[in-house]
Order: C-alpha cells, then sequence, then structure tokens
C-alpha cells in the first residue's frame, strides 16, 4: 500500500508512477475576466490575507522560551511529501531553528521527540542553533506510536522552571493521527493552561480534534499543511513571537531583565571558548562582561553566570515585531494610475537599488506606474500601496517587505 | 431578523439566514396560504427546525384562526432541542413586539415516565411499571375506596391537580418537560394529568409520532385538536414504517402461552366478583346491552380499559376522555370531576381507526364476562394451534378468519370487539396493573384488528421468528402492509400537514406511499461555503476485482479483503472517529470474523480502536460513550455499526466524531422476509409500485440517513464512502438526495481504494484549512439580501401570472409556481 516509502532517500525524484495523483489542471483557475491565474498566486494572496489579522501592534513577548516538539512516530515516514514527511520536515526545522534566533535573538529554544510512546529531550533549552540541529539529524530516527500527552507533560515540566517575564511556548509539529497517551490529555492540556504555556501546532495530515481542542484552550495556532511551502510557512509563522496574553500582563513581569553586551576578542593563539556546552578552540569570541568566559557565539547564555549575552543589533532586530510595517492597501488593477502614481514618485530610491534606477522611476511614473521596489510595470497588476509614504508596490514586493525586510523603504 | 415573507411578518430570531431557509419558509407559507399537505425536503444542518418553527409560529400570530402547530417528533432530545428553538424564536418576538408577543402557551408531552414527580413512581424501572404505579394511586375507584376510608396510598400531586388544577389555567409560556416538572412541584400539581389537561388551550404541542398515529393512543389525545391546526412531522422519512407498525402486532408460543394464564386470573377474578359484587358485572352487561356507542365511550368511539398494546413502543399514554367506561361505572358525580377521573383512568383507545368501528352493542355472545373469557379462551387456543407450523404460511386477513370460523365457529364480528370488550372488563375488575395482562391485551389487539380489516394487512406465520437463527420458535405476525391506513385520519382531518426530513428523495414515492396529494412538494439543495461532504464511490479494491455486498459476491474472499483493505487505509489517513455501516448484523459478524483471520482488526487497532453496534441497547450504548471518549482523548475509533440500526437512525456522529462514514455495501432490507414480501405484492398490486423500485428506494433512503448522521452543520465536514459497485449505477445514484448529488462529480465515481484513499487525503486536508468567516457570511442572507429577493420573486411571479391566466395563477395560491420548482 506505502510501496513509496522504501524510496525515501532518494530526493524527490521517483517515479512518476510513484508519485500520487498530481492535478495539475486544479491549480489553474479562471477570473471572471477570462485570465488565467494559478493557484500559487491564489495562495500568496490569501497568506497576505491571513498576515493581515494581528497586523496592528499588540503587545508581545519578546523573550521566548519555545520547545520544539516534534512527533518522529512510523507516520513521518510517509512519502506524501517528496521524499518523506520526515526528510522535509529536517529540512524546514533546520531554516526554522536558524530563523528563530534571527528573529528572536533574546530567545531560547529546545528540541523534544515522540516516538514509541515516549517522549524524549533531545536538546535542553538554549541559545545555540547549531546545536540543536546537530543533535536532531543524529537522531532522527521514526519509530512506533507519538503520544501527545508525554510531549506536552514533558515539554510542560521543563517550561515551568522558565523565568516569569518569558513566553512560555511548545511548537509541536504531529504527524500522526491519533496519540497514545498513559493517562487523561485533557488534564495535561488543563496544566498547561494553568501554568500559561502556549501549545501551537502545525500539523500534517487532516486536522485532529485533541490538537484543536489543545490550541483553542492555550491560545495557540493550529495549521495543517497542504503542501510543503504551506508546511514551511506555517513553521515560520511561529518566528514571530505571539502577543501576550491578557492574563500575563501586569505585575508579575520583571520590569528589568538583566543582559550582557559581551565585547568582541580577537586571540593571537586560539583558545578554549564555549560554544554551547562545549568547548572549543578558537581565535575569535566574546568575554562575558560579568565573568569574562569566552564564548564563541551570539546571542547564547553564559554557560558559567548564565547571563543572557546579546550585541545590540540582535536587541535592535527585535523590534520589528513591535512595530510591524503597516498593512499595504490593496487597489485592484483596474483602479485609476494617477494616484498611486504620484505618491510613488516620491519615494522610490528606498530600495538603495542604486539613484539611478530611481530617477528612472520618478521619470516614468508620470505616464503608468512602477513597483517602488522592483520598479516592474504595474499597469494591469494589483498593487499595493503603503498608507504612509504612499508608494505602490507589487505583490512580491510586498511580501519581500513585510516578511522579510520589516521596513517600508518608501517611508525610510 | 424580522422579514416580509410573501405579505407574511415573519420573526426569525438570528440575524443571516440562509437561502435554502428562505426558500423552504416561502414553500412552507404558500401549502399553509393554499391550506394543504406539503412535503418538503432539506439537509440536515441548515436549520429545518427553527424554520418550521419561526414561519409556523409567525403565521398563528398573523393568522389567529390558524389552530394549534403540532409538531410531532421521534425521540425526547429532538422535543427538548425544538422546545428550545421556539423559545429563542418567542423571545425575540418579544422582544419585537412586547409582551403582546409572548402570548403563547406551548407544551410538551410525553409519558408518566418522562413527567411524573413522585418520588416512588419514578424510581421505577421502566415505562410500564411507572404507569402501573401511577395508576395505583389515581384510578377512579381507588380514590373513591380511599376516600370512603379504605386506605390505600393516594399520590399528593394528582389529588392537589384534580382539587384545584383542573379548573385553572395555565399561564402562558414555554413549558419543556423540566419545566412542566417544575412548573407541577411548584404548584404541588401533577404534570402529566396537568398537560393532558391543557392540551386544549395550548397554541403550540410538541409530542411523539405516536400521538397522532397510533390509534390506540391518537384516540384519547389528539383527537379533540381542532382541524384548522398545522401538523409536523419531523425527520419523516421514516414514516411510512411508523405508520405500519403502529398497526401490526406479533404473537410467539410464549406470549400465547401466558395468555393464556391471564385468562385463568381473570376467569378466577370473575367467579370471585361474581360471589361478592355481583352488581357490578350487571351494570357492565346492561352497558353493554345498550351499545358502545351510547353508554357513555361516545366520546372516545370505543375507547375503553386496556394498556398500550405495545405496537411500535407507543410513547405510553393516558387521558383525554378515554376512560369514559370509569366515568360510567362512577357515573352521576358532577362534570369537572368526571373529568378528572376520565384523565386518571386513561388507557389507550381501541387499535382500530375510530372511522372503522362499527357504532354497534357489543354481540350478545361476549356481553357476560364467563362467556368472554371462554371466547377469548377459544381465541387463543385457536392461535396456538396456527402458530404450530414447520413451514412459512402467508394468508389474507380474511382467510385467516375464514378458517378460524371453520375449526373455532366463532364468528368475525365479536372478533372485532375482543379489545374493546377486554379492557371493559379490566376496568370492572378494577385491574390496575395493566402490565400483567399484556399478553392477553395483545392478542385481543390481533383480533380486532384482523377482524376489522380485510384489505392491507396479511398473516404470517414463521416457523423460525427468532432472533437465533435455526431454533423453532414459532411466530404469528399480522403485518400491516399500507401505511396510508394510519396516517389517512390526519391527512384527512387536519388543514395542514407538513411532512419533512433531511431524506425525502425520492419525492414522488411518499405521496403514494401515503396516499395524500401534497400542494408543495419540494427538494432545497445546500449553500455552501465549501464541498463539506465529499462522496466518493468505490467501486474496486486496489487490485481491480469489484466489491460489492450482492448476494452471490458478499462471501468472495477477495471482497472480504478488499474491504478489510480500504478500512486500513482510512484508519491510517482519517483523523479521529470513523463510522462504518454494514447491511446486516450477520453480515457485519461475518465479515468481522473473517478480518480477525486475516489479520485486517489488528493492523485497523494499531491506529484505530473499534466498537461494534450490537443488538443489546445497553451494551450499544456503552461502545458509543466508549467511541466518543476515544475521539475526544485523539485515539481515534471506527464504529461499526448497522445501517437499520439504532445507531443509524438517532445517533449523531457530528464534528470529530464522524470525519468519515463508510457505507459498505448497499442496505437492502431482507427480501426473503414474508412480511417483506407481503408488502411489496400489496404494494405493486395497490400502488403499481414496482418491487425493485421500492427496494432501492429504501437502501438509499437508509444509506442517505447513514451520510446524514455525520453533517450536521455547515462548518462541519465529512468523507463519504460508498464502497459497493453498485452505488456506481445510475438507478441507485440518482436516488441519493440532492445534497449528496450535489458533491458527487463524475471523478467522484468508480473508483478503487487506493484513488479513493488519495482523494480523501486531500479532501482532509483542504477541510482542516481555516474557513474563512467573511465567505461564510456572503452565502447567508441578511435584511437587505432578504428584502432584494422578496422583490425578485414578486417581480418573476407578477410576469408569470401575467403570462398564465391570472385568476387561474391567484386561485393556485402560489402551487403553480411551486410545481415548477419541484426537483427529482
Amino acid at each position: 500500500m506505502d510501496a513509496m516509502d522504501d524510496h525515501d532517500d532518494n530526493d524527490g525524484a521517483g517515479y512518476a508512477w510513484e508519485k500520487g495523483f498530481e492535478r495539475t489542471w486544479e491549480g489553474v483557475e479562471e477570473d471572471e475576466h477570462g485570465n488565467i491565474k494559478t493557484r500559487e498566486e491564489g495562495q500568496r494572496r490569501n497568506r497576505r490575507v491571513r498576515r493581515r489579522v494581528g497586523g496592528e501592534s499588540i503587545k508581545r513577548g519578546m523573550i521566548r522560551y519555545l520547545y520544539l516538539a516534534i512527533d518522529l512516530s512510523k507516520t513521518m515516514a510517509d512519502g506524501d511529501m517528496r521524499p518523506s514527511r520526515l526528510a522535509v520536515t529536517l529540512r524546514i526545522v533546520q531554516d526554522f531553528v536558524t530563523n528563530y534566533f534571527d528573529q528572536n535573538p533574546l530567545s531560547q529554544l529546545g528540541i523534544l521527540v515522540t516516538r514509541e510512546g515516549r517522549a524524549e529531550k533531545i536538546t535542553e533549552l538554549s541559545g545555540n542553533p547549531k546545536a540543536h540541529m546537530e543533535a536532531l539529524t543524529k537522531d532522527s530516527d521514526t519509530k512506533g506510536e507519538a503520544s501527545l500527552q508525554n510531549l506536552l507533560e514533558m515539554a510542560c515540566t521543563s517550561l515551568r522552571a522558565v523565568p516569569e517575564y518569558g513566553n512560555r511556548e511548545v511548537v509541536v509539529i504531529y504527524s500522526s493521527l491519533s496519540t497514545c497517551d498513559p493517562g487523561d490529555i485533557h488534564e495535561t492540556i488543563a496544566k498547561l493552561k494553568t501554568h500559561k504555556v502556549r501549545a501551537s501546532v502545525v500539523g500534517l495530515g487532516a486536522e485532529m480534534f485533541v490538537l484543536r481542542r489543545l490550541t483553542e484552550e492555550t491560545s495557540g495556532d493550529y495549521s495543517i499543511a497542504g503542501d510543503e511551502n504551506h508546511y514551511r510557512e506555517s513553521l515560520m509563522a511561529q518566528c514571530t513571537p505571539p502577543p501576550t496574553p491578557p492574563g500575563r500582563e501586569g505585575a508579575m513581569f520583571a520590569d528589568l531583565v538583566r543582559m550582557g553586551f559581551p565585547a568582541e576578542t580577537q586571540d593571537v593563539f586560539p583558545s578554549l571558548g564555549y560554544s554551547g556546552n562545549r568547548q572549543e578552540l578558537s581565535v575569535s569570541g566574546y568575554s562575558c562582561p560579568r565573568c569574562k568566559t569566552k564564548t564563541s557565539e551570539l546571542p547564547s547564555e553564559c554557560v558559567i553566570c548564565a547571563l543572557p549575552l546579546v550585541s545590540s543589533p540582535h536587541l535592535a532586530r527585535s523590534y520589528h515585531h513591535l512595530f510591524p510595517v503597516p498593512q499595504f492597501d490593496e487597489i485592484p488593477a483596474a483602479a485609476p494610475a494617477a494616484a498611486a502614481a504620484a505618491a510613488s514618485a516620491g519615494s522610490a530610491g528606498g530600495m538603495g537599488s542604486g539613484a539611478g534606477a530611481g530617477r528612472a522611476t520618478e521619470e516614468e511614473s508620470a505616464s503608468s506606474s512602477y513597483c517602488a521596489g522592483c520598479l516592474r510595470d504595474l499597469s494591469g497588476l494589483p498593487r499595493y500601496r503603503c498608507p504612509e509614504c504612499r508608494s505602490a508596490f507589487c505583490l512580491d514586493c510586498d511580501m519581500y517587505v513585510h516578511d522579510s525586510l520589516h521596513n517600508c523603504p518608501g517611508c525610510c | 431578523m424580522r422579514l416580509d415573507l410573501d405579505g407574511l411578518d415573519v420573526f426569525f430570531p438570528y440575524d443571516f439566514m440562509y437561502p435554502e431557509q428562505y426558500d423552504y419558509m416561502l414553500e412552507l407559507k404558500r401549502s399553509l396560504d393554499a391550506k394543504g399537505h406539503c412535503l418538503l425536503e432539506m439537509p440536515t444542518g441548515t436549520g429545518k427546525t427553527v424554520c418550521l418553527i419561526s414561519l409556523i409560529t409567525s403565521y398563528q400570530f398573523a393568522h389567529p384562526e390558524v389552530g394549534k402547530l403540532i409538531y410531532c417528533t421521534r425521540t425526547v432530545p429532538e422535543m427538548m432541542k425544538c422546545i428550545e428553538e421556539l423559545k429563542r424564536v418567542i423571545g425575540y418576538r418579544k422582544d419585537q413586539l412586547g409582551p403582546e408577543g409572548e402570548k403563547v402557551l406551548a407544551l410538551c408531552l410525553s409519558s408518566r415516565r418522562n413527567l411524573c414527580i413522585h418520588e416512588r413512581v419514578i424510581e421505577e424501572s421502566d415505562r410500564e411499571a411507572v404507569d402501573g404505579a401511577c395508576r395505583d394511586m389515581t384510578a377512579s375507584w381507588v380514590r373513591k375506596k380511599a376516600e370512603a376510608g379504605g386506605g390505600g396510598e393516594l399520590c399528593e400531586f394528582f389529588e392537589g391537580y384534580s382539587a384545584n388544577g383542573s379548573d385553572a389555567a395555565m399561564p402562558n409560556g414555554i413549558y419543556s418537560l423540566d419545566d412542566l416538572k417544575e412548573f407541577g412541584k411548584e404548584k404541588g400539581w401533577c404534570p402529566y394529568f396537568l398537560a393532558r389537561h391543557i392540551i386544549n388551550h395550548a397554541n403550540v404541542l410538541v409530542y411523539n409520532y405516536q400521538y397522532m398515529l397510533d390509534p390506540k393512543v391518537a384516540g384519547m389525545v389528539s383527537r379533540e385538536l381542532e382541524a384548522e391546526s398545522v401538523v409536523v412531522f419531523d425527520e419523516a422519512h421514516n414514516i411510512d414504517n411508523v405508520c405500519t407498525e403502529a398497526l401490526s402486532v406479533d404473537l410467539d408460543k410464549r406470549s400465547l402461552d401466558a395468555a393464556s394464564r391471564c385468562l385463568g386470573k381473570i376467569s378466577s377474578k370473575v367467579a370471585e366478583m361474581k360471589r361478592t359484587d355481583q352488581a357490578r358485572l350487571n351494570a357492565e352487561y346492561q352497558r353493554l346491552v345498550s351499545g358502545l356507542a351510547d353508554s357513555g365511550l361516545g366520546r372516545a368511539s370505543g375507547g375503553v380499559a386496556g394498556s398500550a398494546a405495545g405496537a411500535g413502543g407507543a410513547a405510553a399514554a393516558g387521558g383525554g376522555g378515554g376512560g369514559a367506561a370509569g366515568a360510567g361505572a362512577s357515573a352521576g358525580s358532577g362534570g369537572g370531576a368526571t373529568e378528572v377521573a376520565a384523565a386518571a383512568d386513561a388507557i389507550p383507545a381501541n387499535p382500530a381507526l375510530p372511522a372503522d368501528i362499527l357504532q354497534e352493542a357489543v354481540p350478545g355472545n361476549i356481553r357476560r364476562a364467563e362467556h368472554f373469557v371462554s371466547f377469548m379462551r377459544k381465541v387463543v387456543e385457536h392461535f396456538k394451534t396456527r402458530v404450530r407450523v414447520q413451514s412459512v404460511e402467508s394468508e389474507t386477513p380474511l382467510a385467516f378468519v375464514h378458517r378460524m370460523q371453520q375449526v373455532t365457529a366463532l364468528e368475525r364480528k365479536p372478533l372485532k370487539f375482543a379489545y374493546s370488550r377486554l379492557n371493559s372488563l379490566l376496568r370492572t375488575l378494577e385491574v390496575t396493573g395493566l402490565d400483567d395482562f399484556r399478553p392477553l391485551v395483545d392478542v385481543a389487539d390481533f383480533a380486532t384488528l384482523v377482524g376489522t380489516y380485510t384489505e392491507g394487512f396479511a398473516v404470517v406465520i414463521e416457523p423460525t421468528g427468532s432472533v437465533v437463527p435455526g431454533v423453532y420458535e414459532p411466530v404469528m405476525r399480522l403485518a400491516c402492509l399500507d401505511a396510508s391506513l394510519a396516517i389517512r385520519p390526519v391527512f384527512e382531518r387536519f388543514a395542514s400537514v407538513v411532512i419533512t426530513s433531511g431524506t425525502l428523495s425520492p419525492l414522488d414515492l411518499y405521496p403514494k406511499l401515503l396516499g395524500f396529494s401534497p400542494v408543495v412538494r419540494t427538494a432545497l439543495s445546500m449553500s455552501t461555503v465549501r464541498k463539506c461532504i465529499c462522496p466518493l464511490v468505490v467501486t474496486r479494491g486496489s487490485d481491480q476485482l469489484p466489491m460489492s455486498t450482492k448476494f452471490d459476491q458478499r462471501d468472495d474472499p477477495s471482497v472480504v479483503r478488499n474491504y478489510g483493505a480500504l478500512m486500513i487505509e482510512l484508519a491510517a489517513i482519517v483523523p479521529d472517529g470513523v463510522v462504518c455501516f454494514f447491511t446486516s448484523y450477520s453480515y457485519m459478524e461475518m465479515i468481522v470474523s473473517k478480518w480477525d483471520e486475516l489479520g485486517v482488526l489488528k493492523r485497523v487497532l494499531e491506529k484505530k480502536l473499534i466498537f461494534i453496534e450490537t443488538k443489546d441497547v445497553v451494551e450499544t450504548t456503552l461502545a458509543l460513550d466508549n467511541f466518543k471518549r476515544a475521539c475526544d482523548c485523539g485515539r481515534g475509533a471506527i464504529f461499526l455499526s448497522v445501517a437499520r440500526g439504532k445507531v443509524a437512525e438517532g445517533i449523531d456522529f457530528d464534528r470529530h466524531y464522524g470525519r468519515a462514514v463508510v457505507m459498505f455495501g448497499v442496505p437492502f432490507q431482507y427480501t426473503l422476509s414474508h412480511v417483506l414480501r407481503a408488502r411489496l405484492e400489496y404494494l405493486r398490486s395497490t400502488f403499481q409500485i414496482r418491487e425493485g423500485d421500492f427496494l432501492t428506494f429504501d437502501a438509499i433512503r437508509q444509506c442517505a440517513q447513514c451520510i446524514g448522521r455525520v453533517i450536521r452543520s455547515k462548518t462541519d465536514y465529512g468523507l463519504v464512502i460508498l464502497a459497493d459497485s453498485r452505488y456506481n449505477r445510475h438507478d441507485k445514484r440518482s436516488k441519493l438526495p440532492g445534497w449528496v448529488l450535489q458533491f458527487l462529480d463524475e471523478t467522484h465515481l468508480n473508483m478503487s481504494a487506493d484513488n479513493a484513499a488519495a482523494m480523501a487525503r486531500m479532501f482532509l486536508k483542504d477541510m482542516a484549512q481555516p474557513l474563512d468567516p467573511l465567505r461564510l457570511k456572503g452565502t447567508m442572507l441578511d435584511t437587505k439580501k432578504v428584502a432584494a429577493r422578496n422583490r425578485e420573486k414578486t417581480g418573476k411571479e407578477q410576469r408569470n401570472a401575467s403570462e398564465l391566466n391570472p385568476s387561474a395563477a391567484a386561485a393556485a395560491g402560489g402551487g403553480g409556481a411551486v410545481d415548477g420548482m419541484e426537483i427529482e
């Protein structure tokens, strides 16, 4: 039945007859004017719509303690994603971990897995992306059934010790459609709730009631990955810190969190420094301002005195969550170009794409309009306008500005 | 939303409505305007109940001459649901109109078991025991004796009711069963008798089918309802079966033996009474001489003492003036007191329909108690010899009676009176524990029906009637073949009868079966936000061998294996709950044991737990409970069930409890059953309905019913696997209701198991994506859109009217336009 399982390791290059049905014709839709749209485009628009929810500035916790809990049951070996769910998952998790620390330099992450009805802790909470990935790739056998309860219990026990000011989170990647539990899972869910742990789930396959309930109770997100892209997107969405739940505001937060900004040191000879929990020889490193221990990577936590070590750019990076780029207004393709064109004139240089390009836009914007980002001709395309500086962008640039750049090139 | 629907001010308690709800109400209004019956199909989960209630109460409000709304449901939970919606509608009307809008008296009617508030009585185990315990304390002679100081316990609540309650009017309001009990406790009145009493003042009545259809019960409860009333049968897809069951009686050897024991008991009682209270017997005799019609039984036209003869599990009752025999016995007391006493002695009326009962005196040969006892003894003995058969016998009632006459020299006429006479006797003997005499009452029931009707019935005697195959346990069945018999009085009496359900397709069969002509006959499709049902017709296994439960194929190992493979596949890809329906218990048992041998069950158990429906209700309830728990906690479960079982009819598997429903085979009835054969024969000769058509219709309606179990609302979604090659045939498929067919694309037909699995995966993924609330709202109508729709409709109608003969169009009251909307 699952003949495809045997071909896990040849990277997506299986024979055509081994693949599932690819309904390419279903990806194409015709709009009311007879233009052909691909589904991908529709999905991107949907993503825009999804992002709109909660685009306003909300209070978000900057310091997150997150356990990534991965289901490594037999179902992970399924071949409905190429080459296998596991391979795709590992790839995406790798990006997630990097991205997570990139966007949340002050936060920590740990990895849990479940297989054979048990939960195992692969890595403790720490701030070192490399260590996590190494540990996970080393130990990623799929086996037996998944146990959601054990997973959550373990996450809850570990997160209980975390300081009050941090956001406690579990992100579960769940591939099975059932869970094999020793007790009543609803008690565990209640426990997570009392300990203010937010659980989000990215599911593979289909919607499961317990997961839905878990995420609703703990006000997390639940998404089911439709395909690989959606999977990646759903997981990456967890990189953005969640809004602070109403109950957590107020007195229990510490106003001040002690942090160290270590100075970079360059030695002539390689000396021992910490990289994660291991010691390594290195030439360059950072020395902890409190105990002078040498650490080779930032952001991290000092191994000796447990001081969070960050650099100021990291801190600055965390800010875009607090002051997000405003949602751009969508102007349908048929709308009069004049307003948008006029607006885009004053703002084209912002992308840093060179003065020449900037001038070109200015010159041409009078007649027709061009994207303020990539200078693409926008006639006949829907455009997206920044409400602040009124620059018009194409869909691609809109995505880029909001997802990666976190700054409107027109405004700055 | 308060909307103007074709000139009627409708109070609809929600801000938005689905387009099909609008259409539904429009159709309903047309049939009320035309004072005719209607047949409406609307998918489950689209808010049928609220539409019905909202429109009809608004109609009552605008046209006070319309009588009651009588809402018939199948179960107590449905009753609760209906009352809840009613409260919402009336609450909304109150908001809109102030106290004026609140003037409604609505109540539920149920058996003593559901309404009693006496601590000791309510602790009794079953319905009959509760009834008996109640009668022990409330029967007129018991009370009389107590009054005279003879001791005996009386029910304080009944006394409270008879002292004040019988005259007091009930304040307006909507009373569910619990509200009634609450009210009764507060006032110290018996809720059961109070409810029976205020039927006549109520605007809305909610009760069980049997109260309307079973002549034994309906004779007392529904007799005095005004003819202008609107009667609604909700979930009425099985109404023909309810009708036939109401008039069918089964007798087996054991119950006949018990009946003779009852006769022994009675004759000794008669002998004893002869010694002690000869006057009573004489009084009874005198009454019988003067005829049923004049003996104070007039109102009941044959309603005499007895007990619910159990046909179709009549939700027990009593009431009205049915028990006037008791009143006759205690004649002379004042009007009010008589009525109370009569209500207390209330017992089911004659099983035959009122119109068929002769207004004659009881024949001479059974007037005397001892004569009647020996008459009954002869009948029982004859039945006993008849039931001892080695091969199946099937004959018409006429032939049965003729043979009886030849053997026993008993005539047909006294047979007709057996039931009434027996009840009269039981009353005279002051029997309260009617439960003990049930077997005898059944026999009398049988005798009366077989003596009264010559058409539309069949007597079938089978040597192996029991559930255990191969055991000699003969049973004699009097089967009603004509569903229209029981329901005809309802159609004739009431102005509008609404028959509605989620599955009434094909619509043209019901009017034939039930013998009525609806003015409105429409199936509404479902407006959808997304394709929330995914029907897949799986005809082949992964190995391309056909799968079917056709008689010649069902035992084929490849069919069993392929069904097993399908099951394993589904267990792996469907989350939470899966419900499977088999065609019969025996087939389910067979296939499950084979799956066990093949190791299918073991592989399924890795993914999900398995629960099985059995014939035992308690066991099944337990299994269901655990099934739901397994779904709740994420373990996932499969429920194996039978298409005509209890689960298929009344249990909802909404949301995660039923993410997929699998039909293993087409649920045809057991075609070798003699009762069914007799019915088919009758349908063919009387209604020109072909056997095959009826069987397919019946099978597909069961199938649709099973499918309907999983979709209970629009935000819900479910996979429907029809695993039988026969579903691919157009004649089967096209009989599915419209709301399934609209999702059944060409690409979903004739699939193999692996194709279906791939499709199912995609469907489940799609459905798991969040539903855009804006889109959901987009399909719904708000006040503005409703107004627009109104204009559109009226415009169209005016055009139609001007095209046609204007006067004819107006006279048809919308009937003409409705015909155009028929969906076949």
